[in-house]
Protein backbone atom coordinates (compact mmCIF):
# COMPACT_ATOMS: atom_id res chain seq x y z
CA UNK A 1 0.00 0.00 0.00
CA UNK A 2 1.53 2.73 -0.91
CA UNK A 3 2.01 6.35 1.97
CA UNK A 4 -1.44 8.05 0.01
CA UNK A 5 -3.84 4.96 0.48
CA UNK A 6 -2.76 4.06 4.22
CA UNK A 7 -3.44 7.86 5.23
CA UNK A 8 -6.69 8.33 3.11
CA UNK A 9 -7.31 5.03 5.32
CA UNK A 10 -6.09 6.37 8.59
CA UNK A 11 -7.86 10.12 7.78
CA UNK A 12 -10.91 8.42 6.87
CA UNK A 13 -11.02 6.61 10.06
CA UNK A 14 -10.41 9.72 12.06
CA UNK A 15 -12.87 11.78 10.23
CA UNK A 16 -15.74 8.65 10.84
CA UNK A 17 -14.65 9.04 15.27
CA UNK A 18 -15.27 13.12 14.63
CA UNK A 19 -18.22 12.54 12.97
CA UNK A 20 -19.44 10.01 15.10
CA UNK A 21 -18.94 11.98 18.46
CA UNK A 22 -19.68 15.34 17.69
CA UNK A 23 -18.67 16.53 21.07
CA UNK A 24 -14.89 17.03 20.35
CA UNK A 25 -15.54 19.86 17.68
CA UNK A 26 -18.23 21.20 19.34
CA UNK A 27 -16.70 21.77 22.48
CA UNK A 28 -13.15 23.46 20.58
CA UNK A 29 -16.05 25.84 19.02
CA UNK A 30 -17.78 26.77 22.47
CA UNK A 31 -14.20 27.21 23.69
CA UNK A 32 -13.01 29.25 21.40
CA UNK A 33 -16.31 31.60 20.92
CA UNK A 34 -15.79 32.02 24.94
CA UNK A 35 -12.36 32.61 24.65
CA UNK A 36 -12.87 35.54 21.94
CA UNK A 37 -15.80 36.75 24.76
CA UNK A 38 -13.60 36.56 27.40
CA UNK A 39 -11.22 38.97 25.98
CA UNK A 40 -13.97 41.26 24.51
CA UNK A 41 -14.45 41.73 28.53
CA UNK A 42 -10.93 42.19 28.95
CA UNK A 43 -10.55 44.93 26.19
CA UNK A 44 -13.59 46.62 26.58
CA UNK A 45 -12.83 50.52 26.89
CA UNK A 46 -15.59 52.90 27.15
CA UNK A 47 -17.99 50.63 26.92
CA UNK A 48 -16.97 49.41 23.19
CA UNK A 49 -14.42 46.83 22.42
CA UNK A 50 -11.28 48.58 20.32
CA UNK A 51 -11.10 47.39 16.39
CA UNK A 52 -7.25 47.85 17.39
CA UNK A 53 -7.62 44.41 19.24
CA UNK A 54 -8.95 42.73 16.91
CA UNK A 55 -5.45 40.84 15.06
CA UNK A 56 -4.47 39.97 18.55
CA UNK A 57 -7.45 38.26 19.49
CA UNK A 58 -8.16 36.63 16.63
CA UNK A 59 -4.39 35.18 16.59
CA UNK A 60 -4.23 34.23 20.45
CA UNK A 61 -7.85 32.24 20.00
CA UNK A 62 -6.74 30.54 17.05
CA UNK A 63 -3.90 29.91 19.05
CA UNK A 64 -5.33 28.85 22.13
CA UNK A 65 -8.02 26.61 20.52
CA UNK A 66 -5.64 24.45 18.48
CA UNK A 67 -3.93 23.84 21.85
CA UNK A 68 -7.35 22.50 23.23
CA UNK A 69 -7.58 20.56 20.00
CA UNK A 70 -4.16 18.99 19.93
CA UNK A 71 -4.36 17.67 23.02
CA UNK A 72 -7.08 15.46 22.04
CA UNK A 73 -5.50 14.79 18.92
CA UNK A 74 -3.70 11.58 19.36
CA UNK A 75 -6.78 10.34 21.94
CA UNK A 76 -8.22 7.79 19.83
CA UNK A 77 -4.76 5.72 19.30
CA UNK A 78 -4.17 6.35 23.17
CA UNK A 79 -7.70 4.67 24.53
CA UNK A 80 -7.90 2.31 21.94
CA UNK A 81 -3.94 1.21 22.59
CA UNK A 82 -3.21 1.13 18.48
CA UNK A 83 -0.92 3.64 18.65
CA UNK A 84 2.51 1.12 17.68
CA UNK A 85 0.04 -0.25 15.28
CA UNK A 86 -0.73 2.89 13.42
CA UNK A 87 2.81 4.06 13.57
CA UNK A 88 3.96 0.76 11.96
CA UNK A 89 2.24 0.55 8.96
CA UNK A 90 4.02 -0.41 5.71
CA UNK A 91 5.33 3.12 5.04
CA UNK A 92 6.11 3.89 8.48
CA UNK A 93 4.89 6.56 10.70
CA UNK A 94 4.49 8.83 7.67
CA UNK A 95 0.64 8.42 6.61
CA UNK A 96 -0.11 8.40 10.36
CA UNK A 97 1.50 12.02 10.70
CA UNK A 98 0.17 13.31 7.79
CA UNK A 99 -3.38 12.33 8.57
CA UNK A 100 -3.14 13.80 11.89
CA UNK A 101 -2.22 17.26 10.98
CA UNK A 102 -4.83 17.45 7.69
CA UNK A 103 -7.35 16.32 11.01
CA UNK A 104 -5.81 19.06 13.03
CA UNK A 105 -5.81 21.57 10.03
CA UNK A 106 -9.77 20.32 8.80
CA UNK A 107 -10.12 21.34 13.13
CA UNK A 108 -8.52 24.86 13.12
CA UNK A 109 -9.46 25.59 9.79
CA UNK A 110 -13.78 25.35 11.06
CA UNK A 111 -12.65 27.00 14.59
CA UNK A 112 -11.62 30.08 11.96
CA UNK A 113 -15.03 29.99 9.82
CA UNK A 114 -16.57 30.15 13.12
CA UNK A 115 -14.24 32.93 15.31
CA UNK A 116 -13.00 35.33 12.50
CA UNK A 117 -17.24 36.74 11.74
CA UNK A 118 -17.19 36.59 15.40
CA UNK A 119 -14.32 38.88 16.39
CA UNK A 120 -15.40 41.18 13.43
CA UNK A 121 -18.87 41.13 14.89
CA UNK A 122 -17.66 41.52 18.50
CA UNK A 123 -15.22 44.41 18.09
CA UNK A 124 -17.29 46.31 15.22
CA UNK A 125 -14.77 46.40 12.84
CA UNK A 126 -15.75 45.85 8.96
CA UNK A 127 -13.21 43.25 6.65
CA UNK A 128 -10.90 44.74 4.61
CA UNK A 129 -7.96 43.48 3.05
CA UNK A 130 -9.40 39.70 2.99
CA UNK A 131 -7.21 38.42 0.91
CA UNK A 132 -3.80 39.28 2.56
CA UNK A 133 -6.12 38.04 5.92
CA UNK A 134 -7.16 34.73 4.38
CA UNK A 135 -3.23 34.20 3.24
CA UNK A 136 -1.86 34.92 6.72
CA UNK A 137 -4.58 32.56 7.85
CA UNK A 138 -4.27 29.57 5.23
CA UNK A 139 -0.26 29.59 6.23
CA UNK A 140 -0.97 30.09 9.72
CA UNK A 141 -3.07 27.22 10.43
CA UNK A 142 -0.87 25.05 8.16
CA UNK A 143 2.41 26.01 10.07
CA UNK A 144 0.45 25.48 13.52
CA UNK A 145 -0.88 22.47 12.43
CA UNK A 146 2.52 21.00 11.58
CA UNK A 147 4.54 21.92 14.59
CA UNK A 148 1.11 20.95 16.84
CA UNK A 149 1.01 17.57 15.31
CA UNK A 150 4.89 17.11 16.13
CA UNK A 151 4.17 18.19 19.43
CA UNK A 152 1.59 16.47 20.61
CA UNK A 153 2.75 13.43 18.81
CA UNK A 154 6.18 13.44 20.83
CA UNK A 155 4.45 14.12 24.06
CA UNK A 156 2.07 11.09 24.22
CA UNK A 157 4.70 9.44 26.16
CA UNK A 158 5.11 12.39 28.55
CA UNK A 159 3.46 13.24 31.61
CA UNK A 160 1.87 16.51 32.79
CA UNK A 161 1.63 17.48 28.95
CA UNK A 162 -0.94 19.18 29.50
CA UNK A 163 1.16 22.07 30.86
CA UNK A 164 4.00 21.19 28.59
CA UNK A 165 2.41 21.43 25.14
CA UNK A 166 1.58 25.11 25.55
CA UNK A 167 5.26 25.04 26.44
CA UNK A 168 7.07 24.04 23.28
CA UNK A 169 4.49 25.31 21.32
CA UNK A 170 4.04 28.68 21.29
CA UNK A 171 7.25 29.99 21.68
CA UNK A 172 8.14 27.52 18.54
CA UNK A 173 5.14 29.38 16.47
CA UNK A 174 6.28 32.70 17.63
CA UNK A 175 6.96 33.98 14.35
CA UNK A 176 3.54 32.69 12.41
CA UNK A 177 2.16 34.41 15.49
CA UNK A 178 4.06 37.70 15.38
CA UNK A 179 3.95 37.62 11.46
CA UNK A 180 0.20 37.04 11.25
CA UNK A 181 -0.71 39.64 13.51
CA UNK A 182 1.23 42.23 11.80
CA UNK A 183 -0.53 41.37 8.52
CA UNK A 184 -3.70 41.02 9.78
CA UNK A 185 -3.12 44.31 11.47
CA UNK A 186 -2.04 45.59 8.10
CA UNK A 187 -4.81 44.54 5.99
CA UNK A 188 -7.76 45.65 8.29
CA UNK A 189 -6.05 49.02 7.91
CA UNK A 190 -5.87 48.94 4.28
CA UNK A 191 -2.07 49.55 4.11
CA UNK A 192 0.48 47.99 2.06
CA UNK A 193 3.70 45.66 2.64
CA UNK A 194 2.21 42.36 3.96
CA UNK A 195 4.48 41.06 1.16
CA UNK A 196 7.28 40.22 3.66
CA UNK A 197 5.68 38.81 6.21
CA UNK A 198 3.97 36.37 4.37
CA UNK A 199 7.08 35.21 2.92
CA UNK A 200 8.24 34.78 6.16
CA UNK A 201 5.67 32.60 7.68
CA UNK A 202 5.67 30.28 3.91
CA UNK A 203 9.45 29.64 4.46
CA UNK A 204 8.13 28.81 8.46
CA UNK A 205 5.48 26.62 6.50
CA UNK A 206 8.21 25.02 4.28
CA UNK A 207 11.03 24.09 6.58
CA UNK A 208 8.37 22.51 9.08
CA UNK A 209 6.33 20.52 6.67
CA UNK A 210 9.51 18.86 5.53
CA UNK A 211 11.60 18.04 8.99
CA UNK A 212 8.61 17.55 11.26
CA UNK A 213 7.33 14.35 9.76
CA UNK A 214 11.33 13.24 9.29
CA UNK A 215 11.55 14.48 13.16
CA UNK A 216 8.35 12.72 14.30
CA UNK A 217 9.79 9.55 12.56
CA UNK A 218 12.99 9.86 14.37
CA UNK A 219 11.61 9.89 17.60
CA UNK A 220 9.52 7.69 17.57
CA UNK A 221 11.22 4.72 15.95
CA UNK A 222 11.36 1.56 18.09
CA UNK B 1 11.30 -27.59 46.49
CA UNK B 2 8.49 -24.81 45.80
CA UNK B 3 11.36 -22.16 45.18
CA UNK B 4 9.89 -19.84 42.56
CA UNK B 5 12.56 -20.00 39.47
CA UNK B 6 12.55 -18.78 36.02
CA UNK B 7 11.54 -20.85 33.46
CA UNK B 8 13.38 -20.30 30.00
CA UNK B 9 10.39 -21.17 27.89
CA UNK B 10 7.78 -18.77 29.60
CA UNK B 11 10.06 -15.80 31.02
CA UNK B 12 10.04 -13.36 27.90
CA UNK B 13 13.54 -11.89 27.94
CA UNK B 14 12.96 -8.01 27.75
CA UNK B 15 15.09 -6.68 24.76
CA UNK B 16 17.56 -4.58 26.40
CA UNK B 17 18.16 -7.86 28.66
CA UNK B 18 18.90 -9.35 25.35
CA UNK B 19 21.54 -6.41 23.59
CA UNK B 20 22.97 -6.48 27.00
CA UNK B 21 26.52 -8.21 26.76
CA UNK B 22 27.74 -11.47 28.51
CA UNK B 23 30.14 -10.23 30.39
CA UNK B 24 28.97 -9.21 34.23
CA UNK B 25 30.75 -5.67 34.64
CA UNK B 26 29.51 -2.73 32.18
CA UNK B 27 32.75 -2.45 29.57
CA UNK B 28 30.98 -0.59 27.23
CA UNK B 29 31.08 2.71 29.18
CA UNK B 30 34.49 3.43 30.80
CA UNK B 31 34.34 6.77 32.86
CA UNK B 32 36.94 7.52 35.05
CA UNK B 33 35.30 8.06 38.63
CA UNK B 34 37.94 10.01 40.14
CA UNK B 35 38.00 13.78 38.40
CA UNK B 36 40.19 13.92 36.07
CA UNK B 37 42.86 16.79 36.57
CA UNK B 38 42.13 18.24 33.17
CA UNK B 39 38.53 19.40 34.60
CA UNK B 40 40.27 20.89 37.60
CA UNK B 41 42.28 23.08 35.43
CA UNK B 42 39.80 24.61 33.17
CA UNK B 43 37.66 25.54 36.22
CA UNK B 44 40.87 26.93 37.99
CA UNK B 45 41.60 28.74 35.15
CA UNK B 46 38.23 29.83 34.32
CA UNK B 47 37.67 31.34 37.85
CA UNK B 48 41.27 32.93 37.44
CA UNK B 49 40.40 34.26 34.48
CA UNK B 50 37.23 35.49 35.84
CA UNK B 51 38.59 37.53 38.69
CA UNK B 52 41.41 39.25 37.02
CA UNK B 53 38.11 40.56 34.56
CA UNK B 54 35.96 41.49 37.42
CA UNK B 55 39.76 43.64 38.77
CA UNK B 56 39.97 44.81 35.20
CA UNK B 57 36.41 46.27 35.05
CA UNK B 58 36.77 48.09 38.88
CA UNK B 59 39.86 49.12 37.89
CA UNK B 60 41.21 49.69 34.69
CA UNK B 61 38.10 50.71 32.50
CA UNK B 62 37.07 54.16 32.42
CA UNK B 63 33.50 54.86 33.35
CA UNK B 64 31.06 55.47 30.29
CA UNK B 65 30.59 59.17 29.63
CA UNK B 66 26.49 58.64 29.20
CA UNK B 67 26.02 55.63 30.61
CA UNK B 68 28.31 55.82 33.53
CA UNK B 69 28.62 52.86 35.72
CA UNK B 70 26.10 50.80 34.70
CA UNK B 71 28.03 50.32 31.34
CA UNK B 72 30.05 47.87 33.12
CA UNK B 73 27.35 45.45 33.44
CA UNK B 74 28.43 44.98 29.31
CA UNK B 75 31.36 42.65 29.92
CA UNK B 76 29.88 40.14 31.80
CA UNK B 77 26.65 40.55 29.42
CA UNK B 78 28.05 40.07 26.37
CA UNK B 79 30.10 37.61 28.08
CA UNK B 80 27.24 35.23 28.81
CA UNK B 81 25.01 36.06 25.68
CA UNK B 82 28.24 34.17 23.78
CA UNK B 83 28.28 31.73 26.11
CA UNK B 84 24.39 31.10 25.73
CA UNK B 85 24.12 30.78 21.58
CA UNK B 86 27.21 28.72 21.85
CA UNK B 87 26.11 25.89 24.35
CA UNK B 88 22.61 25.99 23.05
CA UNK B 89 23.70 25.91 18.98
CA UNK B 90 25.82 22.87 20.05
CA UNK B 91 23.34 21.29 21.82
CA UNK B 92 21.30 21.45 19.14
CA UNK B 93 23.78 20.17 16.44
CA UNK B 94 24.70 17.41 19.00
CA UNK B 95 20.92 16.28 19.45
CA UNK B 96 20.71 15.97 15.54
CA UNK B 97 23.28 14.05 15.67
CA UNK B 98 22.24 11.66 18.10
CA UNK B 99 18.90 11.27 16.99
CA UNK B 100 21.33 10.33 12.92
CA UNK B 101 23.18 7.55 14.61
CA UNK B 102 22.33 7.38 18.85
CA UNK B 103 25.53 7.87 20.75
CA UNK B 104 25.65 7.80 24.63
CA UNK B 105 28.08 10.69 24.62
CA UNK B 106 26.78 12.85 22.09
CA UNK B 107 23.33 12.57 24.01
CA UNK B 108 24.72 13.67 27.53
CA UNK B 109 27.04 16.08 26.01
CA UNK B 110 23.58 17.64 24.22
CA UNK B 111 21.83 17.69 27.80
CA UNK B 112 25.12 19.21 29.53
CA UNK B 113 24.99 22.06 26.90
CA UNK B 114 21.38 22.51 27.51
CA UNK B 115 21.33 22.91 30.78
CA UNK B 116 24.33 25.41 30.75
CA UNK B 117 23.00 27.37 28.14
CA UNK B 118 19.99 28.36 30.28
CA UNK B 119 21.92 29.05 33.30
CA UNK B 120 23.81 32.10 31.29
CA UNK B 121 20.36 32.55 29.52
CA UNK B 122 18.95 33.43 33.26
CA UNK B 123 22.32 35.94 33.61
CA UNK B 124 21.35 37.58 30.58
CA UNK B 125 17.83 38.13 31.20
CA UNK B 126 18.89 39.50 34.78
CA UNK B 127 21.80 42.06 34.03
CA UNK B 128 19.68 43.05 30.46
CA UNK B 129 16.78 44.42 32.29
CA UNK B 130 19.22 45.98 34.97
CA UNK B 131 21.19 47.74 32.49
CA UNK B 132 18.07 49.00 30.80
CA UNK B 133 16.61 50.48 33.50
CA UNK B 134 19.42 52.92 33.46
CA UNK B 135 19.79 53.19 29.60
CA UNK B 136 16.40 53.09 28.21
CA UNK B 137 14.42 54.33 31.81
CA UNK B 138 12.55 50.88 31.52
CA UNK B 139 13.65 46.87 32.67
CA UNK B 140 11.77 45.61 29.48
CA UNK B 141 11.07 46.56 25.92
CA UNK B 142 10.05 44.07 22.99
CA UNK B 143 13.32 44.32 21.43
CA UNK B 144 14.42 41.82 19.26
CA UNK B 145 16.99 40.00 21.22
CA UNK B 146 15.25 40.70 24.40
CA UNK B 147 12.17 38.78 22.87
CA UNK B 148 14.02 36.31 20.96
CA UNK B 149 16.28 35.33 24.51
CA UNK B 150 13.04 34.87 26.15
CA UNK B 151 11.41 32.98 23.85
CA UNK B 152 14.79 30.57 23.32
CA UNK B 153 15.38 30.56 27.07
CA UNK B 154 11.79 29.15 27.14
CA UNK B 155 12.48 26.54 24.64
CA UNK B 156 15.43 25.15 25.98
CA UNK B 157 13.39 24.73 29.59
CA UNK B 158 10.60 23.07 28.06
CA UNK B 159 12.94 20.60 26.38
CA UNK B 160 14.80 20.18 29.70
CA UNK B 161 11.12 19.69 31.21
CA UNK B 162 9.47 17.50 28.59
CA UNK B 163 12.71 15.00 29.16
CA UNK B 164 12.27 14.58 32.93
CA UNK B 165 8.76 14.40 32.58
CA UNK B 166 9.44 11.48 29.86
CA UNK B 167 7.82 7.67 31.07
CA UNK B 168 11.42 5.75 29.95
CA UNK B 169 14.80 7.44 29.56
CA UNK B 170 14.82 6.11 25.78
CA UNK B 171 11.52 7.89 24.89
CA UNK B 172 12.39 10.91 26.31
CA UNK B 173 16.27 11.14 25.28
CA UNK B 174 14.52 10.81 21.40
CA UNK B 175 11.62 13.00 21.81
CA UNK B 176 13.79 15.80 23.93
CA UNK B 177 16.89 15.59 21.14
CA UNK B 178 13.87 16.36 18.22
CA UNK B 179 12.73 19.03 20.25
CA UNK B 180 16.08 20.31 20.58
CA UNK B 181 16.71 19.99 17.03
CA UNK B 182 13.45 21.62 16.28
CA UNK B 183 14.43 24.69 18.47
CA UNK B 184 17.36 26.18 15.91
CA UNK B 185 15.76 27.01 12.87
CA UNK B 186 12.89 28.18 14.97
CA UNK B 187 15.14 30.03 16.77
CA UNK B 188 16.23 31.56 13.46
CA UNK B 189 12.82 32.29 12.44
CA UNK B 190 11.98 33.68 15.76
CA UNK B 191 15.22 35.93 15.07
CA UNK B 192 14.23 37.11 11.73
CA UNK B 193 10.68 38.21 12.74
CA UNK B 194 11.49 40.02 15.67
CA UNK B 195 14.06 41.77 13.93
CA UNK B 196 11.66 42.98 11.32
CA UNK B 197 9.44 44.31 14.12
CA UNK B 198 12.08 46.74 15.12
CA UNK B 199 14.00 47.85 18.16
CA UNK B 200 16.83 49.65 19.56
CA UNK B 201 19.58 47.01 20.95
CA UNK B 202 23.25 48.61 21.13
CA UNK B 203 25.00 47.08 18.18
CA UNK B 204 28.57 47.25 19.93
CA UNK B 205 30.22 44.55 18.12
CA UNK B 206 28.77 44.76 15.05
CA UNK B 207 29.17 48.44 15.16
CA UNK B 208 31.91 51.00 15.83
CA UNK B 209 33.48 47.89 17.92
CA UNK B 210 35.61 48.82 21.80
CA UNK B 211 37.62 51.91 21.24
CA UNK B 212 39.48 51.78 24.50
CA UNK B 213 42.08 49.74 25.00
CA UNK B 214 41.37 48.96 28.85
CA UNK B 215 38.02 48.51 27.89
CA UNK B 216 38.21 46.21 24.99
CA UNK B 217 41.09 44.01 27.27
CA UNK B 218 38.70 43.60 30.41
CA UNK B 219 35.70 42.94 27.59
CA UNK B 220 38.21 40.01 26.09
CA UNK B 221 38.92 38.62 29.63
CA UNK B 222 35.46 38.86 30.89
CA UNK B 223 34.36 36.77 27.16
CA UNK B 224 37.26 34.28 27.64
CA UNK B 225 36.57 33.60 31.21
CA UNK B 226 33.15 33.18 31.08
CA UNK B 227 33.31 30.94 27.94
CA UNK B 228 35.91 28.77 29.72
CA UNK B 229 33.61 28.89 32.74
CA UNK B 230 30.84 27.32 30.64
CA UNK B 231 33.18 24.89 28.97
CA UNK B 232 33.90 23.86 32.84
CA UNK B 233 30.53 23.48 34.16
CA UNK B 234 28.93 21.58 30.85
CA UNK B 235 32.09 19.35 31.90
CA UNK B 236 31.48 18.96 35.33
CA UNK B 237 27.44 17.80 33.92
CA UNK B 238 28.81 15.62 31.70
CA UNK B 239 30.88 13.73 33.37
CA UNK B 240 27.74 13.18 36.12
CA UNK B 241 25.73 12.10 33.22
CA UNK B 242 28.21 9.84 31.85
CA UNK B 243 28.44 8.14 35.53
CA UNK B 244 25.06 7.51 35.53
CA UNK B 245 24.65 5.80 32.15
CA UNK B 246 27.62 3.89 33.36
CA UNK B 247 25.83 3.43 36.57
CA UNK B 248 22.85 1.86 34.38
CA UNK B 249 24.71 0.03 32.28
CA UNK B 250 26.12 -1.91 35.00
CA UNK B 251 23.11 -2.14 36.61
CA UNK B 252 21.44 -3.89 33.84
CA UNK B 253 24.49 -5.93 33.06
CA UNK B 254 24.62 -7.65 36.54
CA UNK B 255 20.78 -8.25 36.42
CA UNK B 256 20.99 -9.96 33.33
CA UNK B 257 23.86 -12.16 34.29
CA UNK B 258 21.80 -13.15 37.37
CA UNK B 259 19.12 -14.44 35.13
CA UNK B 260 21.23 -16.37 32.85
CA UNK B 261 23.16 -17.58 36.09
CA UNK B 262 19.74 -18.50 37.62
CA UNK B 263 18.39 -20.04 33.98
CA UNK B 264 21.65 -22.26 34.21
Amino acid sequence: MTVARITWLLLKKDLRIAARSREMLGFTLLFAVLCVIVFAFGFLQEGAATAGYVPGVLWVTLLFSSSVSLLRLFAPEEEGGTLDLVSSTAAGTLPLFISKATMQLLFTGLVTVVVLPLVLLFFNTELKGFGQTAAALGLGLVGMATVGTLCSALLVHVRLREVLLPLVLYPTVAPLLISGVKVTSIALAEGEGTGDWLTLMLIFDLLFVVASPWLHGRALQR
Amino acid sequence: MTTPTISPTTSPESPELAAAPRAPVAMATRVPVRTPAALLVLLGVSLALIEVALWWIAARTPSDIVLGLSQKIFYFHVGSAFAMLLCLTSASFLSLADLLRPDDRADALAQSLLEVGVIFALCILTSGPLWARKAWGMYWTWEPRLTLTLLVTLLAVSVIALRAMSADSGTGRRVGAAMAVMGAPASYLIHVAVKWWGGTHPQVIQGGGIQNADMRIAFWLAVFGLLTFAAALTATRYRDLRLKQRGRAIRLNLSAHQLRQRRA
